[in-house]
């Protein structure tokens, strides 16, 4: 059966491998990328993919967005069935130091957006009575490394989020789950030099960080039909690292 | 077939409850351990059937609250709207 995927944080080395896995393997699907301000990278895929694949403008912490989003796709494609919450950031700062709005808008963009998402694609899932959520978090929700306490706070709500509404939405059809994913190429912070990736990847049991795609197989995986009973899980994808 | 007969048949596939359409009472309370048992999910459940299927969408929390009571609060709601 053809359904909608909407995949936040689109532009990004994660985001664009989820599309192109879903793409790839589950032709009838129709992708609909949310992108904010940069978009150049999620623009090309969907040019690669014209026929199955829309960009869609979405502030994930504006309610209002997403309300119009979802609407946008319902009128556009299939019905909504898959929403992958993965648009994120961190703004680390040790919390002695850390200003108020530091704080603010990384709970903002990792957590409230997770919470406005699922909010706004709820209720059309409900008529359906089939729906997947996958919400990305951080290994930083588990690990907590100094220096994020908004970040690894945010994301550790968003695996609560994510136990709750699993028991909420379990009889309606609607699975909800989350991912840890660890060190990943192509999402690291550009200002880390060699030497620090080097020296970074001695320290993880594969030696090599994760291929995007590898994180974007678990997710399609928790979306499809064969993850039917997989509801309120987190997989941490970390090479083995915790 | 009567709108109470449709509501509990629709409760047991829609709530997934493992009973049948003669053990619901029409006047059985449909929350609480002296009834049925639904919970809070049922109840948005229950809101999002009753507007699916019979076209009736709740105004708001009290109205609900007045209305999911029992198949017979249900069933009046719903023949009344389609009444009007």
């Amino acid at each position: 059966m053809s359904r909608s995927i909407l995949i936040t944080g689109a532009n990004g080395a994660l985001g664009l491998a989820i599309a192109e896995f879903f793409l790839a393997r589950e032709e009838s699907c129709h992708v609909f990328l949310g992108v904010r301000e940069r978009r150049e990278r999620a623009q090309e895929l969907a040019e690669r993919f014209s026929a199955r694949t829309n960009l869609v403008t979405l502030e994930v912490t504006s309610p209002d967005d997403w309300k119009a989003a979802v609407t946008e796709i319902e009128n556009k494609a299939a019905p909504l069935g898959v929403l992958i919450n993965n648009a994120g950031f961190h703004e680390d700062a040790l919390l002695a130091n850390m200003a108020q709005d530091q704080w603010s808008r990384v709970l903002d963009a990792n957590l409230n957006a997770v919470f406005h998402g699922c909010q706004a694609v709820l209720p059309g899932m409900m008529r359906e009575r089939q729906g997947r959520i996958v919400n990305i978090a951080s290994l930083s929700a588990i690990s907590a490394p100094a220096g994020q306490t908004n970040y690894a706070a945010a994301k550790a709500g968003v695996i609560g989020l994510t136990q709750s509404l699993a028991k909420e939405s379990a009889r309606m059809g609607v699975t909800v789950n989350t991912v840890c994913p660890g060190y990943i190429e192509g999402g690291l912070p550009a200002d880390w030099t060699p030497e620090h990736l080097k020296a970074l990847k001695m320290q993880l049991p594969m030696r090599r960080f994760a291929r995007p795609e590898e994180i974007a197989a678990a997710v399609f995986f928790l979306a499809s039909p064969d993850a039917s009973y997989i509801t309120g899980s987190n997989l941490k994808i970390d090479g083995g690292l915790l | 077939m009567p709108t109470c007969q449709r509501l509990k048949e629709l409760m047991i596939s829609e709530l997934m409850l493992d009973m049948t359409a003669d053990e619901i009472g029409n006047d059985t309370p449909l929350f609480g351990p002296a009834g049925i048992g639904l919970d809070s999910v049922d109840a948005l459940q229950l809101v999002v059937m009753i507007e699916k299927h019979f076209g009736f969408k709740m105004a708001d929390q009290d109205q609900a609250k007045r209305i999911l009571q029992s198949v017979n609060t249900i069933a009046e709601a719903v023949d009344q709207k389609a009444a009007a």
